[in-house]
């Protein structure tokens, strides 16, 4: 044991004079403080449009990154501790049961899109069908009681209360089966970008690299994967929001607030650029007062299924078709459901 | 059998110790509330503990008994998960500004009653833009028109606007600065060219709503700080 730890020491200064990883980590360092010093020169110089750019972007990241973390410490908890055969009984079920189930899954875990994403992969990892996985992945972030009782306060007071909070859930809950239907024929390797499920951007294997560790190194291991996968693509996601928020001002989409399926399309679109939490979203969706009930409902259900940081997200999760599907698929069902909810409650 | 640290494990433990550290820089320094109304504020110190758990948590699993070698893509990887840690630190305390407001949907319907202005309590840009949003508010605004005001806020400016004039803007927001929404008056009897745009003032005076609008008409106005709280919250 004595001579095992003596060795320990003597070994890592030895990695650190000879592993290649020290200088590439060295330049990284050097990259990173240039960036740094980039900002404060840019900030210095007051440029409107980066200093917007910049504090939108930092906002979307500190409020979606511990959403992030969260989702891969329940993701890595999914991994470790829970046995495939738990959800192995559940697959069992009737597809027609298995998609309402794992819709209504967001009341169990209340968390932002960001948290549901890798949750999902996990899920379907872990053998869960895609049709559930799915369904659980775009419903969660809808059907969930924070984001519903948010969507209550910020139409209070008006005629379409009832019928914005109810054909949110209703409606956001239609869309995420329908997506869950679409996507039930496709097995999980045809859905996932990589379906090795101790890998992430970080490729750490301490989940499965070596047999012998104990369960918590296993589960940090995971939780570090997943982590910093999805932060890369979340980063991503978020500076484009960021530029879209920066560049493209609100007031282009008011020209065609009168016209009936155009203006639903044109705040659907802008829920997918502006990217904006699900339990936020609802307030801004009440401030387009001359947009139609169909036009707000369509912005409260397209936002949390497809935005562009979760664009990036899906693409580095799931396969290059995915994203596709899914934003086909939305967009079709949350527009002429949307328009039904306007004829039935307008 | 040895075990060594690998250096796979220690870079993704500092990079997850580098966003704790951004996020209890957060917490300590009082710039949460730049990013995030007090609503989701929470967040902030969750994400601290969660952080700072899964780093303490991959750094002592960090020693390996079998090689697990990093390669230059990871390590840039990893690199840019940290970019945006560098850039927050980097950024000196800032909030949006007229370009904003230039930028983005100014009526609001975060705010849809105005308890102040039925229990006789002081007019605040809150109410003001509940007036945008509710008939019933907007009446109780202008039932209020003639009594003295004080608002805090940053110096706007629209195109062509007289120079005794500008645009008190304050933003709204309900989670983060991305759902921010603008609340405007129309401040006239400025001294003309005295403030900068984007500088923080308190105007005092009577104000008037006109049409949409509400008109402040001056009689007094100086610079102020930066409110802690720069952002009004619901």
């Amino acid at each position: 044991m004595a001579v095992t730890q003596s060795r320990t020491r003597i070994q890592a200064p030895q990695l650190a004079r000879t592993d290649p990883a020290w200088r590439n980590g060295i330049l990284v360092l050097a990259a990173l403080a240039a960036a740094a010093l980039l900002v404060r020169l840019v900030n210095g110089a007051g440029v409107p449009a980066v200093q917007n750019f910049i504090l939108v972007f930092g906002s979307l990241l500190v409020e979606a990154l511990p959403f992030i973390a969260l989702g891969a410490a329940v993701s890595a908890l999914i991994e470790v501790f829970i046995p495939a055969s738990a959800f192995a009984r559940l697959a069992r079920l009737p597809r027609p049961l298995q998609m309402p189930v794992a819709g209504l899954g967001g009341f169990a875990f209340p968390v932002c899109e960001c948290g549901s994403v890798p949750v999902a992969r996990r899920l379907l990892l872990k053998g869960l069908t895609p049709a559930a996985a799915i369904t659980f992945m775009l419903a969660a972030p809808i059907l969930n009681p924070v984001v519903l009782i948010a969507t209550a306060v910020a139409y209070r007071g008006r005629d379409i209360l009832w019928p914005m909070v109810l054909g949110r859930a209703g409606l956001g809950l239609v869309v995420a089966m329908a997506v869950g239907w679409v996507m039930a024929t496709r097995s999980r390797g045809d859905l996932l970008r990589d379906a090795d499920p101790a890998r992430g951007a970080g490729h750490d294997h301490g989940a499965s690299g070596d047999s012998r560790e104990g369960r918590w190194a296993r589960y940090f291991g995971q939780l570090g994967a997943d982590f910093s996968m999805l932060t890369k693509y979340l980063i991503v996601g978020a500076a484009v929001a960021s530029a879209l928020q920066t560049f493209v001002p609100q007031s282009v989409i008011g020209g065609v607030a009168e016209t009936p399926i155009l203006s639903v399309l044109a705040l659907m679109v802008l829920a997918a650029m502006l990217s904006l939490c699900s339990e936020s979203d609802a307030f801004v969706a009440a401030s387009f007062v001359q947009f139609g009930m169909a036009a707000q409902l369509g912005f409260l259900v397209v936002g949390p299924m497809i935005d562009a940081k979760l664009g990036v997200l899906y693409a580095g999760t799931f396969n290059r078709r995915f994203a596709v599907t899914v934003t086909t698929a939305v967009f079709a069902v949350t527009l002429a459901g949307s328009l039904w909810m306007q004829v039935l409650f307008g | 059998m040895t075990r060594s640290w690998s250096p796979l494990r220690v870079a993704v433990g500092g990079a997850l110790a580098a966003w704790a550290a951004l996020f209890w820089f957060l917490l300590l320094s009082g710039r949460t509330s730049l990013y995030l109304s007090s609503r989701t504020a929470w967040v902030v110190p969750v994400g601290a503990i969660l952080l700072t758990v899964s780093a303490a948590g991959r750094l002592a699993s960090a020693r390996t008994g079998i090689p697990e070698p990093l390669g230059r893509r990871t390590v840039w990887g990893l690199g840019f998960v940290v970019l945006p840690v560098a850039v927050l630190l980097a950024l000196p305390p800032a909030t949006l500004g007229s370009f904003a407001a230039s930028r983005r949907t100014l009526s609001t319907g975060l705010v849809t009653t105005a308890p102040n202005l039925e229990t006789g309590g002081p007019v605040t840009l809150a109410s003001v833009a509940a007036a945008g949003w509710s008939q019933d508010a907007r009446r109780s605004l202008i039932r209020r028109a003639g009594t003295s005001v004080t608002f805090d806020g940053i110096v706007a400016r629209r195109d062509g606007q007289p120079a005794d004039e500008f645009m008190l803007t304050r933003f709204i927001v309900s989670c983060c600065v991305a759902d921010a929404l603008g609340v405007q008056v129309r401040v006239v009897g400025a001294p003309p060219d005295r403030f900068r745009t984007d500088e923080w003032v308190r105007v005092s005076g009577t104000f008037y709503p006109v049409g949409r609008e509400v008109v402040v008409d001056a009689a007094a106005i100086e610079p102020i700080p930066r409110p802690d709280n720069p952002y009004l919250n619901v």
